[in-house]
């Protein structure tokens, strides 16, 4: 991620403010309407089985090690001071690079000297002023598409004050904000966003709370009494429903996605997220074990009829 | 026509007397030639009929695949000749590039060189009139519009430069840096059309004469343009009267074909009347253009066409379908540069409704076409939309999208004033003209960054006195690009002296401002302005270069600059050089966005422009800067050897103005536009931006607006010029792998569009690796 250093943007009180960050992801056409901007912020209450992005859910640092990219120069090995790294001779059972995790404490030192991008700091703290610098070289596409900024994760929620600080210069600059929220956090911190957010992209994985909980770590009710809440108070929401082969798949979490949204009149849209299995290579990448979620593959069929569902329900479904 | 009481004879040089003569306007002058007929002849509707255009386009271009192989260039209209009239050779192209060609073997050209070559105005014109004189009719009864051309004319010539004008060590100064130059090229200027609507080629012929009268100095000069217009009268009277002869009392087609018949006979000498003689004007004009020397530039079609549009309409003689089918028989014979829309000179938009049906004409054909949609804050909106639409639903890579504002603010910097800036059209690749005003050679001078870097590296390290450093490297870049500018320089003025002693325009002079008065060749000074466009080419990976010797050699010192040489030397051989370019491969890239990469695209870009507008040609000829390669960068990469940023020996440079592929690993789209903007030379001439992207946004709706969003907010941020295909990913690497099976797929390679199937394995590979992945 290269940050934008130098920014003609006049400052504002909210630039110095920090966060934790593992991505700033340009072109996005998926996190909101148009072309955005998403920065993904570490850190989630939520520990979903089929989680996309896996490195945002601990808010500390992580290593990412590619071995195909290592050219075996031996910089890292130098640069650690926990000895995690080691290049040996290369046989048919080991690589010539070993990167121990066990000892590291994610410091980032061999991330930093990394030549080839093999291995690769996950988090990085930055300021609202660096990261608005990066989102506005898109300004000019924002405003022909109805684009802008949208916060995500991991869960924005849990830096509420790196949110409301990104949130608020972003709205000096004129940009629409969203957020893609969880909706699992206190009131008080929904509230902060609410005059600031022009759309939240709320999810809702599971109506069934017991399997919410095995399924995520937490309950749904915080989460559903947050969304009646948050409709109620005037905000334009789009409930996200990714759905889950082996998980929320069935027709009596279709019938609660329905239920919900005729519970809230004033829903932009519900769209179906459908499931696409996380390659192996991404958790390897990053030390994670294999998802049970990443065996299934969604008939694309089951997306179809639950559109067909919806939509004869009069609800604005999409996909 | 012309009668006799117009001319004095007693004052014409006899030998264009004679031709004078000759141009008798013999009736009954016929050739009789079997030509190819196209299609069922059914009851046909209008869809019938482009449909039946289609297949035979199909056809031929699958005639042609097979004859003479790959065709790394603008598709074209030509069609092949008889089966057993021609035989294949390896020529130049009217682009400067060498090709297959298929020439008729009917026509054996006269020599008036003891090499046997043919050159100067006399000697091209008369052996362009016996060419045109030989060459076979060629009418689709589907088609409201005769003619098809059958051949290059330039694929005759033996030489691409006259012998008694050596230029040997010149060109040796040129390969230096591998600089194409501009020695021998031809057209790349835009001709005015309105001139050939209002005179038709008997006022033209009338034009000549006067200008022959006056200037009887040149009597060479306007025997060439006599020669080229006779043989154009010769052809198209034949066509005239081969459709009388087709008509039949069963043809279903037969009143089309009477009209093709009656439409010709009269536009043999007059000026065209209605919407369709119009139509087929501009087609006679293109065809004998490309065939002389490959000229392709229509520039502002929608205003050249409004007047005959809205008469006929008015009248109640032409309907939208009518007209939208007469444009589509034009496009389908040639893939003409055009542009749609952009203000007139006053700064009004000249989007019409011929802007609209000429779009719609694209649409039906679905065929490699080369139209530009002019963008600009006071450009009607609706075209915009209504080319990505089509852009989106045929994915052939039309429209391509005109940063009209950009173009004129930058043509007026040069010190012209802005109406005239205005009134530049859209006539090649990646460039503008003023029609029949400015000989630009556009598109055809191409210094070749990475070269020049590569002499500047090896320069410095054989320099005992100086210690490597990124600073030393640098500057001597700064001198060598001079260099090379100022050797450029010198080929302009060489060529602006000699060119029309070679081989003159002709063609194009007849739809000029200037040559038919003063009887001086558009490239010798004929016309008013003279604007020699030169491009970089190669940016990104000199960019790339620079940003990994920065980087890896001299701030972090993993490497030092002697093994950089080694490995430079040794193309990367054995793991150690595996090694090292992987190492540099890692370094910042030009399209990241705030790499070290971007920060040197910029400074090459910002140098390059500041050194050509340093000063003009030694003459005082003025160049204008861009960035593009055409497809060159292939030409140029397989002569160098391998360079900083990791490339092998022999691969290509990289393309256009754009990053290398692999740039980044998301948010590339708007990554690159940002990239380009950044890069734009100014003054008129363009650096465009090639965006290959296979849209998931979500529905079609929304994958137009979202591109509609990239082109206005490349535009916005200072692009110029936007080459786009929307693809299908799976498609095309299927079509990569057996193109066979793909055979009506068309990209925009470049600035050009072309049948995929047509292109080498090389280049269908560019394509392939510039498929932006999100």
């Amino acid at each position: 991620m290269n940050l934008v250093t130098n920014t003609s943007r006049l400052s504002t009180e909210y630039d110095s403010v920090v966060g934790r960050v593992f991505n700033i992801q340009r072109f996005s056409t998926q996190d909101g309407p148009g072309i955005r901007t998403t920065v993904f912020l570490k850190g989630c209450p939520l520990h979903c089985a089929w989680c996309h992005n896996p490195e945002g859910l601990s808010p500390q640092t992580s290593i990412a090690y590619s071995p195909d990219k290592c050219i075996e120069c031996g910089e890292c090995v130098a640069a650690c001071l926990n000895g995690c790294h080691k290049i040996g001779e290369q046989s048919v059972l080991s690589p010539s690079h070993t990167y121990e995790r066990r000892g590291c404490r994610t410091c980032g030192s061999c991330a930093s000297v990394c030549p080839a991008g093999a291995m690769e700091l996950i988090g990085r703290d930055v300021s609202v002023a660096e990261v608005l610098a990066e989102v506005l070289e898109d300004k000019p596409f924002y405003a022909h598409s109805g684009g802008g900024i949208t916060l995500s994760g991991g869960e924005p929620l849990a830096q509420i004050d790196f949110a409301v600080a990104l949130l608020k210069a972003a709205r000096k600059e004129g940009l629409h904000c969203c957020v893609e929220t969880s909706g699992h956090a206190t009131w008080d911190r929904l509230c902060q966003l609410l005059p600031l957010v022009d759309l939240f992209l709320y999810d809702y994985k599971e109506t069934d709370p017991e399997r919410h909980r095995q399924y995520t770590g937490k309950t749904n009710e915080a989460i559903l009494k947050n969304l009646h809440s948050l409709h109620d108070s005037g905000a334009q929401i789009q409930l996200n429903c990714p759905v889950i082969p082996g998980f929320n798949d069935r027709d009596d979490h279709l019938a609660g996605i329905a239920a919900l949204t005729e519970s809230l009149p004033r829903l932009r849209a519900v769209r179906l997220l459908q499931y696409h299995p996380l390659g192996s290579d991404k958790l390897k990448r990053l030390g994670l074990p294999l998802q049970p979620g990443a065996l299934g593959k969604l008939n694309n069929e089951t997306i179809e009829r639950w559109l067909r569902v919806l939509r004869q329900r009069g609800i604005h479904a999409l996909n | 026509m012309m009668s006799s009481t117009t001319l004095r004879k007693d004052r014409m040089p006899p030998d264009v007397s004679s031709l004078l003569e000759e141009n008798g306007l013999a009736a009954g002058w016929t050739r009789s030639k079997k030509m190819p007929v196209a299609a069922s002849e059914q009851k046909m509707s209008y869809t019938d009929r482009v449909e039946a255009l289609r297949n035979a386009k199909r056809a031929q271009t699958f005639e042609k695949q097979l004859v003479r192989g790959s065709m790394d260039f603008d598709d074209h209209g030509i069609v092949l000749p008889p089966d057993g009239q021609y035989r294949v050779v390896h020529s130049m192209s009217g682009s400067g590039i060498e090709i297959n060609d298929a020439i008729l073997t009917t026509f054996i050209p006269s020599g008036n060189h003891p090499s046997g070559e043919f050159v100067g105005a006399r000697a091209c014109g008369e052996n362009f009139r016996k060419l045109l004189e030989i060459h076979p009719v060629h009418i689709e009864p589907a088609s409201s519009l005769a003619g098809a051309y059958m051949v290059n004319f330039m694929s005759y010539r033996k030489l691409t430069w006259n012998p008694d004008v050596d230029c040997s060590a010149l060109l040796a100064e040129h390969e230096r840096y591998h600089t194409i130059p501009v020695i021998g090229a031809v057209q790349h200027m835009c001709p005015d059309l309105a001139i050939g609507l209002r005179l038709g080629w008997g006022g033209l012929l009338e034009q000549v004469h006067r200008g022959a009268l006056a200037n009887p100095d040149a009597v060479d000069f306007y025997a060439g343009l006599v020669h080229v217009i006779l043989g154009a009268q010769d052809w198209i009277r034949r066509h005239a009267e081969t459709a009388s002869r087709m008509v039949t009392e069963d043809s279903p087609l037969a009143e089309n074909l009477a009209q093709i018949a009656e439409m010709n006979a009269r536009l043999v000498t007059a000026a065209p009347r209605s919407f369709r003689d119009a139509c087929q004007w501009i087609l006679w004009y293109l065809l004998i253009a490309r065939m002389y020397n490959g000229s392709g530039g229509l520039g502002k079609l929608d205003l050249l066409l409004q007047p005959f549009y809205d008469a006929d309409s008015k009248a109640g003689s032409l309907t939208d379908e009518e007209a939208t089918f007469h444009l589509a028989c034009l496009l389908v014979r040639d893939t003409a540069y055009l542009q749609l829309g952009g203000p007139d000179q006053s700064g009004k938009d000249v989007t019409n409704r011929v802007s609209y049906l000429t779009l719609e004409a694209a649409h039906q054909l679905g065929i490699a076409t080369n139209v530009g949609v002019a963008v600009g804050k006071d450009v009607d909106r609706n075209l915009l939309h209504r080319g990505v639409e089509i852009l989106v639903e045929d994915r052939c890579g039309t429209p391509k999208f005109l940063g009209v504002d950009n173009t004129i603010a930058g043509f007026a910097a040069n010190g012209f004033p802005v109406e005239l800036a205005r009134q530049r059209a859209y006539a090649g690749c990646h460039w503008s003209a003023l029609p029949g005003r400015e000989y630009a050679c556009m598109d055809v001078v191409k210094f070749s960054f990475p070269a020049i870097l590569d002499v500047s590296l090896r320069e410095m390290m054989a320099d005992g006195g100086v210690s490597p450093s990124v600073a030393e490297l640098w500057d001597r870049f700064k001198l060598h690009l001079r260099s090379a500018i100022a050797t450029a320089a010198r080929g302009i003025d060489f060529h602006y002296e000699h060119m029309h002693q070679n081989f003159p325009e002709l063609v194009i002079d007849l739809l000029c401002h200037g040559p038919l008065e003063s009887g001086v060749d558009a490239s010798h000074g004929g016309v008013e302005f003279y604007t020699f466009g030169v491009d970089g080419a190669g940016l990104a990976t000199a960019a790339d270069s620079l940003s990994a010797i920065e980087e890896q050699v001299e701030r972090n010192r993993r490497l030092s600059w002697a093994e950089l040489i080694k490995h430079l030397d040794s193309d990367w051989a054995g793991a150690e050089g595996e090694k090292a370019r992987k190492l540099l491969l890692g370094s910042g890239r030009f399209g990241e966005g705030h790499s070290t990469g971007d920060e040197w695209a910029v400074r090459i870009a910002t140098e390059f422009t500041l050194a050509v507008k340093e000063q003009p040609t030694p003459r005082g000829l003025m160049m204008i800067p861009g960035i593009f390669s055409w497809v060159l960068n292939i030409q140029l990469g397989k002569k160098l050897g391998a360079t900083p940023n990791g490339r092998h020996a022999g691969e290509r440079i990289s393309h256009g103005a754009n990053p290398d592929p692999g740039f980044r690993h998301d948010g590339a789209p708007t990554a690159l536009a940002v990239a380009v903007a950044k890069v734009q030379c100014g003054y008129g001439n363009t650096s465009p931006m090639q965006m290959d992207i296979a849209p998931t946004y979500g529905d079609t709706a929304q994958n137009v607006a979202v591109l509609e969003a990239l082109i206005r907010g490349h535009f916005e941020l200072g692009g110029t010029q936007i080459n786009m295909n929307v693809v299908n990913r799976e498609q095309i690497l299927e079509a990569h792998n057996d193109p066979s099976r793909f055979p009506d797929l068309v990209v925009r390679v470049t600035g050009f569009s072309a049948y995929f199937s047509s292109l080498s394995p090389e280049l269908r590979q560019l394509v392939v690796d510039r498929l932006l992945c999100d």
